[in-house]
């Protein structure tokens, strides 16, 4: 053999010049890795020799491929070897006894099964639900079939000297691009707009969705009724399954016909040719109503398709290979020249690029102006919190198993000791721990995966009302759960099994060995899960306090005793005012093209040194008064119509970006329009404490674009006044829907999603302070009871209540001394970093939040500890005494 | 014959290799039945299908010589035992038996 082997080296290292080419490595490893050994010589060199035949025949890549597979195909019983790990599977004699042993210990300590079971089912429902979460991310839009052909088109443009991406894509480019690029099979674009839809007795206001026939082709979305292929008709319009059943009930609507009307002179009617089936939950695009693109041509005056100066609000391509994309993408320069001869620079757009629609929901945050839902990046964050929350509460649980498992070992040594008696070696001893383990793990598993199914993952969707589509169907489902499964089984069993199997039978035997009670491990394990519980409290108390503190946080202007409501044109406007201005309850009103917290323009200001990007509102002269916003520096506009035209109100942040010592009469340029600051007002949020405060511009408003009256009232009026504006707004325009609002709503459920964070937290706090307290509990009883005796003895003897009590406390006080005055400080370091990342503005962290979950912890611990004290007080020594 | 059973494809198999004789190696063994069969079979296949007559005394056998395109490792060459061929003698008898008799049976069954 040894001469053989010589042979083979030789020949092998002739072979290297020649024959580059070889078989995968992997593959061949893994063979020798499980083939038995008489055999690998033959079969290694018969594959071989295999391959280079395929080599031949076939390409390179196949032959490898086919070389894989059939290693893969060699796993068959008679030919792999008698590996170790595969042995104790002859046993199932062995293994039955095992389960039968660990099901009587489970039934036998009762609350220490329950301690294990409940704790790892709770960790584990945390990570099922965990799962569902991130699946649900995840798979946001991969329900469409052609999901990677197709791609929105997005364009870059520097804005304030950074370059941003837009979603918008200039008018003619869809066209351009179907007809330039033989690759491009087909294009939709989608414009929106605010339209009213009358059907019957039902009138409202709706966004509709103006889009190429091809939308319903590229887009996975089946009809529920009617044909897809009905948009080609520009009478005709599609209906999604929420629309219909607003508009027509359950019933089929197909046929029907409704009215919209896109502005006062122009109304047309549709008929409905199709109604979409339920939109997946897991999606970032949709529809209420589609109709065709051509009726731009007719629904707005001035719509020109061919206008490069203008942006239509998305642009979307599909391709015939997802590869082609990389072709189109270099010839886009010559749009750009296009475009750079319409625009000026503020638009002129510095690159194009293509965003895949399987991955667009994952940049959707950092694309501006698109027409996608909100992105999966906080979502995306949110699974990073989760899975680190998930790894805790299993370590927390994994922990109590272990403590409870060393400690109660002293209970078992009998039992070892026959075992290795009788030929138990220590890897069998090892085995049967870990499988004792496996099944506790296998019990928390079910009760987990119900846990999940019935309690967290319902309790989450009704929080955040959504559906996340959980279903027992889900294949991944169950790689992942056996995974956890014998993941946790081993970190929680290792270590226990190593450390009792370890021990000798003779001195098992004699009695002469005591462990459990002293093994520092324990100390450590339990320290950390104290360290745990008190970073889980402190953010649960922390999250709590902002979200009240958010909650009384000043807008920077008064947003409680203000409604608003939209008008459609200067007449109507006029008409309300009056009817408004005769109610003894409104303090003063105004009328605005723009409205705080509903909508901005975005304008780029031009200094001569730079320029800067800035919300741009269009008010009247008491725009400020009435929403109270306050003044700082100058004045607010003359009250006089036609005044004050080319005058700016600034606030305080763009101030400051500019570092104006004195801002009154500094100038810029918007396009070719000078204007003049002369005044400053302070500070105020538009949309929600998680935006950043942009510099903000208010100029005079021409009377004709008022779209917004605004109403200051007495406080506490608010509700009777709304009441009347609907009502006058009844009277004057029946056939328009209202739409408007309290200025406290506009924010929409910002504050119910901050309440949703802290109560998130509790319930987390809660699980892992469940956690530590069981394991605590657990801990200490196995403790005391281990030292009946003892106690007994010590009572005989006319030991106080005093006395026992520091006995059994001794014990524990240096540990949670320590455990606190590291825990403390981490959680204080850890939940400033937390809330700083996950909160624009927020409350000034203090240590009201560690301090308080750190008198929670001492409170808990010291009540937990004080049952088994009572307890011993209270038992009678002789029963102590008795035992054995 | 209980102690001994063949199965099909371990029958093609032991066939194949008295066919071969001098030849009768893995790769080669797999060429000449795909060949046959017309269809692609594993090197698996073939190989647990060898091993298990080996272990049942059907086949013995040896190292062949190694060649370059074998990565330098040498073949192992199949060979039927006298007991091998005589089981395949009596498989043959049974079957060539049982197809005198399927005429008869035939004739019978079209009478009724």
């Amino acid at each position: 053999m040894a001469c053989h082997t010589q042979a083979c080296l030789r020949v092998e290292s002739n072979m290297s010049s020649p024959h580059p080419i070889h078989p995968p490595q992997w593959p061949l490893k893994f063979l020798r890795f499980f083939l038995k050994e008489k055999y690998l010589e033959e079969i290694e060199g018969d594959m071989e020799e295999i391959f280079y035949d395929n080599v031949e025949q076939h390409s390179l890549k196949k032959a490898r491929r086919l070389y894989s597979w059939e290693i893969l195909k060699l796993l068959r019983p008679n030919l792999i070897r008698n590996l170790e790990i595969f042995q104790p599977l002859h046993q199932l004699p062995m293994y039955k006894n095992y389960f039968k042993v660990s099901m009587r210990g489970l039934m036998r300590n009762p609350l220490n099964s329950f301690i294990n079971v409940f704790g790892l089912a709770a960790a584990i429902s945390f990570c099922v639900f965990a799962y569902a979460f991130a699946r649900w991310t995840y798979d946001r839009d991969q329900f469409h079939e052609h999901k990677n052909e197709i791609f929105l088109t997005t364009i870059y443009a520097t804005r304030d000297g950074v370059l941003q991406q837009y979603g918008q894509t200039p008018r003619p480019l869809g066209e351009l691009l179907k007809q330039d690029f033989p690759q491009v099979k087909k294009v939709c674009r989608v414009e929106d707009r605010s339209v009213i839809i009358k059907q019957r007795d039902n009138v409202f206001n709706e966004r509709i969705r103006y889009t190429d026939p091809d939308f319903l082709e590229m887009f996975t979305f089946p009809l529920k009724w009617g044909t897809s292929s009905s948009l080609t008709d520009v009478n005709s319009i599609i209906l999604s399954e929420p629309m219909s059943i607003k508009y027509f009930g359950e019933e089929n609507p197909i046929g029907e016909s409704i009215l919209i009307r896109f502005d006062k002179e122009r109304i047309k009617e549709f008929k409905i040719t199709g109604v979409a089936k339920e939109f997946p939950s897991a999606r970032s695009l949709d529809f209420n109503f589609l109709i065709h693109i051509d009726n731009l041509r007719t629904s707005e005056r001035n719509y020109y398709f061919h206008d490069w100066a203008t942006f239509l609000n998305a642009t979307l391509i599909q391709v015939a290979d997802p590869a082609d994309i990389k072709i189109i993408e270099r010839g886009m320069e010559k749009y750009k020249q296009l475009q750079h001869e319409a625009v000026t620079e503020d638009w002129a757009i510095a690159s194009f690029a293509f965003e895949p629609l399987a991955t667009v929901h994952l940049r959707t945050d950092a694309i501006r102006e698109d027409i996608f839902r909100d992105g999966s990046d906080t979502n995306v964050k949110s699974i990073g919190f989760l899975i680190i929350i998930c790894i805790l509460m299993l370590a927390l649980a994994c922990i109590n198993y272990i403590n409870i498992a060393i400690v109660s070992a002293a209970k078992r040594l009998k039992e070892l000791g026959v075992r290795k008696t009788i030929g138990a070696t220590r890897k069998v001893i090892i085995v049967q721990f870990l499988s004792e383990n496996i099944v506790t793990t296998l019990f928390a598993l079910s009760i987990g995966l119900v846990l999940a199914w019935l309690v967290v993952i319902p309790w989450f969707e009704m929080l955040w009302h959504f559906s996340m589509d959980f279903r027992f169907s889900d294949p991944n489902l169950w790689i992942y759960l056996p995974a956890i499964v014998v993941v946790t089984g081993i970190l929680s069993g290792i270590y226990p099994s190593l450390y009792i199997s370890r021990f000798q039978t003779v001195n098992v035997l004699k009695g002469s060995v005591k462990f459990g009670h002293k093994n520092p491990l324990t100390k450590l394990f339990l320290g950390f899960q104290l360290v745990l519980a008190c970073t889980f409290i402190t953010s649960a108390v922390m999250f709590t306090q902002n979200a009240d503190y958010l909650g009384h946080r000043s807008w920077g202007y008064s947003n409680r005793d203000v409604v608003y409501t939209v008008v459609p044109d200067e007449l109507a406007y006029e008409q309300l005012k009056t009817a408004m201005d005769q109610n003894p309850k409104v303090l003063s009103s105004s009328g605005s093209a723009q409205h705080v917290g509903k909508k901005h323009l975005t304008q780029v200001l031009h200094f001569p040194d730079r320029a800067l990007e800035a919300d741009r509102l269009a008010v009247d002269a008491y725009y400020f008064k009435t929403l109270g916003i306050e003044l700082k520096a100058g004045r607010t506009f003359h009250e006089a119509e036609g005044s004050d035209q080319q005058a700016v109100i600034v606030n305080e942040t763009m101030v400051k970006n500019l570092g104006w010592g004195n801002a009154i009469g500094q100038q810029f340029r918007i396009d070719s329009t000078r204007y003049e600051v002369i005044g400053v007002v302070q500070d105020f949020h538009s949309y929600s404490f998680n935006t950043l405060l942009n510099p903000v511009i208010f100029t005079r408003a021409d009377k004709k674009d008022y779209k917004y009256l605004s109403l200051k009232v007495n406080r506490g009026s608010e509700q009777e006044t709304y009441e009347s504006l609907k009502r006058a707004w009844a009277q004057l325009f029946p056939e328009t829907p209202f739409t408007g609002g309290y200025q406290e709503d506009v924010w929409g459920n910002y504050y119910t999603e901050m309440g949703i964070h802290g109560h998130v937290w509790r319930v987390f706090a809660s699980v892992a302070v469940l956690l530590a307290v069981l394991g605590l509990y657990g801990l200490v009883t196995l403790n005391v009871s281990g030292r009946v005796r003892e106690f007994s003895i010590r009572k005989v003897l006319g030991a106080s209540f005093k006395n026992i009590a520091a006995n059994i406390f001794k014990q524990y006080v240096l540990l949670f001394t320590i455990s606190l005055l590291i825990g403390v400080p981490l959680s204080y370091y850890f939940i400033k970093m937390v809330i700083d990342y996950s909160y624009q503005y927020h409350m000034p962290v203090t240590f009201f939040g560690v301090v308080l979950a750190a008198v929670i912890l001492v409170v808990v611990l010291l009540s937990t500890v004080s049952t088994q004290v009572f307890k011993v007080f209270n038992s009678n020594p002789v029963d102590g005494l008795k035992i054995e | 014959m209980k102690k001994s059973r063949l199965g099909e494809f371990e029958e093609l198999v032991l066939l194949t290799v008295a066919a071969l004789q001098q030849d009768a190696y893995g790769v080669e063994i797999k060429r000449e039945l795909e060949e046959r069969l017309k269809q692609k079979l594993s090197v698996g296949s073939i190989q647990s299908a060898l091993k298990r007559m080996e272990d049942k005394g059907f086949l013995t056998s040896r190292f062949g010589e190694a060649t370059q395109k074998r990565g330098g490792k040498r073949k192992r060459i199949y060979a039927t035992t006298s007991h091998a061929r005589k089981v395949l003698e009596e498989m043959k008898e049974i079957r060539a038996g049982l197809w005198h008799a399927i005429p008869k049976l035939a004739y019978e069954l079209k009478v009724i």
